[in-house]
């Protein structure tokens, strides 16, 4: 599934609970459990292997999770089934303790809407609607407090002067954080993001890594496919290695301040001549 | 690399005492490499011996003599600096040698070594980050290059072990036994 057919999904969202009361910020100290993949496989249809084949793990709240792995290996597909955009095909994937697997179309829909931004390598903004109107698609809040909530978030992400300009008038970058601030409309309880800095540039991409950096201080959970190791170590404490549809490895990374000799070391040649 | 060519650059624009050349090398290479202050000594008085540094004043005490630049040594560090870094490639850790050894004699292991590697170097990348964002932060602009410098070779490092992981060994390991 592509990025149009999720903002397909995500407008079609019926129900009307108003915004979800798990938001962002309270990011839970103790460690809480926010999402489980049991067993899961996913073979596509006229797939001849499985695109996962029997991956289990566990995400808790506030974590910032890297997956990292070939290309072909499974990564979209796992990034999606965590989404509800798609459904395994055995095991389960539970967030925030709702089994997916349990709920109907419409109930993922909603789901989708009121706990999951998701963000895509290629943006995925409609042309035909200002930066301002994107962010809003998805919004839950109408009128004024919508517009306001999609300001301040396009203030937050440093993009506040373009609002009202259509997407092919953006930067890749800019076009980035409006798919940042729209997939953030509504407080999603997990952040997704699939290769976000994939079709930036090193600098522009150090700065969109930046922001999810600083979402993430501010207690965001969010868990980023991408192949930059530089860029994942920068706020990921974890790294999922995912080869031919299987967790390899879950390394979690130690963050204690070190001297610069412990972590670089300058080799001088042996006293010389 | 050269502790010498390091002095002679620091004596550039002014002379210095000895622990001065210590205190300004050091930081310039944001604590990443320590000398201690008789390496400094042997290596001024070397370029003293060949005429590329001179003291100012009369000798004695050598914790009180400064050294300042010779036209000589001025010319030396020009042509170095103007001069690009060939030669071999420098590859001093062990990983090299030991991941070679591994496709041959570690017994279907070479899986483990690599992935054991794999997480080091994200814990390298991890520490680099951390340390390039507090140099940054405390406008050590030098730290902050080297840091990037070794951010890209361990990413290159991390990408060998991913090609080496998607290889297959064993028929062809054992061939080049
Ligand atoms: N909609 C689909 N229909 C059929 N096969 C699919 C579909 N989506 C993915 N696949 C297959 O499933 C496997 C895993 O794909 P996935 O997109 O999850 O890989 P990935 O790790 O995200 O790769 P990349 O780094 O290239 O984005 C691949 O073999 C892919 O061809
Ligand atoms: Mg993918």
């Amino acid at each position: 599934m592509d990025g149009r057919t999720f903002f397909r999904a995500f407008r079609g969202g019926g129900g009307k609970n108003g915004m979800n009361s798990v938001g962002p910020n309270v990011a839970a100290l103790a460690r809480t459990e926010l999402v489980r993949l049991t067993d899961v496989t996913k073979v596509y249809q006229g797939g001849i292997t499985g695109a996962l084949n029997g991956v289990s793990a566990t995400i808790e709240k506030g974590e910032f999770t890297a997956i990292m792995g070939p290309s072909g290996s499974g990564k979209s597909t796992m990034l999606n089934l965590v989404a509800g955009l798609d459904r395994p095909t055995s095991g389960s994937v539970s967030v925030g303790g709702t089994d997916l697997g349990k709920l109907g179309e419409a109930g993922l829909a909603r789901f989708r809407r009121d706990h999951i931004g998701f963000v895509f390598q290629f943006f995925y903004l409609l042309p035909n609607l200002t930066a301002l109107e994107n962010v809003l698609i998805p919004a839950q809040l109408k009128g004024s407090s919508a517009t306001e909530r999609a300001s301040e978030l396009l203030d937050q992400l440093g993009i506040k002067d373009v609002g009202d300009r259509y997407p092919a008038r953006l930067s890749g970058g800019q076009q980035q954080r409006v798919a940042i601030a729209r997939a953030l409309i509504n407080n999603p309880t997990l952040l997704l993001a699939d290769e976000p800095t994939g079709a930036l540039d090193t600098h522009t991409g150090e700065q969109v890594m930046e922001l999810l950096g600083q979402l993430h201080r501010d207690g965001q959970t969010i868990l980023l496919v991408t192949h930059d190791a530089k860029l994942a170590t920068r706020n990921a404490a974890r790294v999922l290695s995912v080869m031919d549809g299987k967790i390899v490895d879950d390394a979690r990374l130690e963050s204690p301040e070190r001297a610069p000799s412990e972590v670089i070391r300058v080799r001088g040649e042996e006293a010389s001549r | 690399m050269s502790l010498k060519y390091g002095v002679l650059g620091l004596l550039k624009g002014e002379p210095l005492h000895g622990y001065e050349v210590k205190n300004r090398f050091e930081a310039m290479l944001g604590g990443t490499w320590e000398v201690n202050i008789g390496q400094i000594y042997t290596t001024l008085q070397r370029l003293e011996r060949d005429g590329f540094v001179r003291p100012l004043g009369p000798r004695g005490d050598r914790g009180k003599l400064q050294y300042e630049l010779s036209p000589n040594g001025q010319k030396a560090l020009d042509q170095w600096l103007a001069e690009p870094d060939s030669g071999p490639q420098q590859l001093h850790e062990d990983i090299y040698v030991k991941l070679l050894l591994a496709t041959r004699i570690a017994n279907g292991d070479l899986h483990g070594l690599l992935a054991r590697q794999k997480r080091a170097y994200l814990q390298r990348l991890r520490d680099l980050n951390r340390l390039e964002e507090r140099a940054r932060r405390d406008g050590r602009v030098d730290l902050a290059r080297l840091v990037r410098g070794a951010l890209l070779h361990t990413e290159a490092d991390l990408k060998w072990m991913d090609e080496l992981s998607s290889e297959r060994f064993g028929e062809e390991g054992a061939k080049t036994e």
